[in-house]
């Protein structure tokens, strides 16, 4: 189906994403997908020069606006510019993950996606940092040290193997196991 | 008051994410003390949005309409049969949070016995493989990032109270963004937030009264010039 972009503003744009953050209306994402995805795939083939890379660009960049849409913040910005810094964020760590052979994500670290007051932000944290230190206490005690070597005594993760002597990838697993099971007391504590 | 800024040129290739990862980190974290500078490439995102994203009869900011145009035409007729790739993502669920070190407060660093708190462009990479831990020589201590930007090399600098390093050039370039503190050299006085860029054709010897934390990014070994700091030649190595 071939679209009349001419006719596409920044306003209808908004309106599909709100359809999106909303109602998860697949109508209003198919009509950005169709909008954004060959124009996310000319940029990916233009910095990544590969057309697997590139579409690999276009799933990753339009899986995060359908399942983040909820994020955007229609007083702080337009669609496009959002999608844009997805887009860029991104291509920037998949530029990595080619040339260096690294998993880890620092694009959104750099340019951070979604603008947040830094006092209220600080605040946040503070409040969360209280909170995880209530739940640390519930986690089995094997994940609870792996989680505070790496978080509170700021151990590198191979630092923290050769403490406990045990393989880095146990000292992986825990950490996943911990985060995740962290991570569910919070949400249930959010909810 | 932030006197020294990135150029125009620093800031858009920042915003279009052109950069090195080191030097994305230095602008990056230029931005989160400067507020000027962020409202700037916020600005530069929004041209290069409308540039790559917006609909061939939108503002063309940097391209000519009529290239745009027929490449939009060419993007359209071949996207085609995407049914999989749409039913791919939008079978996925809204996406689990995930605790990230940066949920967990800010970016801390000690050295010296200080604590000093980072950017936040730093929360994950300080805690990363990629961070190596304070070694120090005298006043001077330093953390290494491997960046793998080639030879460049991205460091956080810490220079306590009273301390100076010897006067040297650089063969590269050289950033140094100022995080915390203060420090003057030949050519003036910086303070917390100061975005400087040295090149090869200058010499300085930063001294420090207060003790500062910079991130530096050097894409050279520093070369000493002086007779006497040459024996000091080392430090260069260890420093940057």
């Amino acid at each position: 189906m071939v679209k009349q972009v001419q006719e596409i503003d920044d306003n209808s744009l908004k309106q599909w994403l709100l359809a999106v953050a909303n109602q998860r209306d697949k109508q209003a994402f198919r009509a950005l997908f169709d909008y954004f995805g060959p124009k996310i795939r000319a940029f990916g083939l233009s910095r990544l020069s590969q057309q697997g890379l590139a579409m690999d660009l276009v799933q990753e960049t339009l899986t995060t606006v359908w399942t983040k849409a909820h994020l955007f913040d229609s007083d702080k910005g337009n669609v496009a510019t959002w999608v844009y810094t997805i887009m860029r964020n991104q291509c920037f760590d998949m530029l990595r993950r080619v040339q260096h052979n690294r998993e880890d994500t620092f694009g959104d670290d750099i340019w951070p996606l979604f603008d947040s007051d830094p006092a209220s932000d600080e605040f946040a944290d503070h409040k969360l940092d209280n909170l995880l230190a209530a739940y640390l206490g519930k986690l089995p005690k094997l994940q609870r040290e792996v989680v505070q070597g790496i978080y509170l005594q700021e151990l590198s993760q191979q630092e923290l193997a050769e403490k406990l002597g045990v393989p880095l990838g146990t000292i992986k697993s825990r950490l996943r196991l911990g985060l995740e099971k962290l991570k569910s007391l919070l949400e249930k504590h959010h909810d | 008051m932030i006197n020294h800024h990135p150029s125009d040129e620093m800031l858009l290739a920042h915003a279009a994410g052109e950069t090195s990862f080191a030097m994305a980190l230095a602008l990056s974290a230029h931005c989160e003390l400067c507020h000027q500078c962020a409202e700037r490439v916020s600005l530069l995102q929004q041209k290069l949005a409308r540039h790559h994203l917006s609909a061939p009869s939108g503002v063309n900011a940097l391209d000519d309409a009529t290239r745009v145009e027929t490449r939009t035409e060419a993007q359209q007729s071949d996207w085609l049969n995407m049914d999989s790739l749409f039913d791919a993502i939008t079978a996925t669920e809204a996406e689990e949070p995930v605790l990230t070190k940066g949920d967990l407060g800010p970016a801390v660093t000690a050295v010296k016995g200080e604590q000093f708190i980072l950017p936040r462009t730093f929360r994950q990479l300080i805690h990363s493989d990629l961070a190596s831990s304070w070694k120090g020589l005298g006043n001077v201590s330093r953390l290494r990032f491997d960046t793998q930007d080639g030879k460049a090399r991205a460091s956080l600098l810490h220079i306590a109270a009273g301390g100076e390093i010897p006067e040297h050039t650089h063969k590269g370039v050289e950033i140094t963004l100022l995080l915390d503190g203060h420090f003057s050299d030949e050519f003036g006085s910086y303070g917390p937030g100061d975005f400087m860029l040295m090149d090869g054709s200058k010499q300085h010897t930063p001294i420090t009264q207060d003790g500062c934390l910079c991130f530096t990014v050097v894409d050279a070994p520093l070369h000493f010039t002086r007779g006497l700091s040459k024996l000091l030649n080392p430090i260069g190595e260890l420093i940057y």
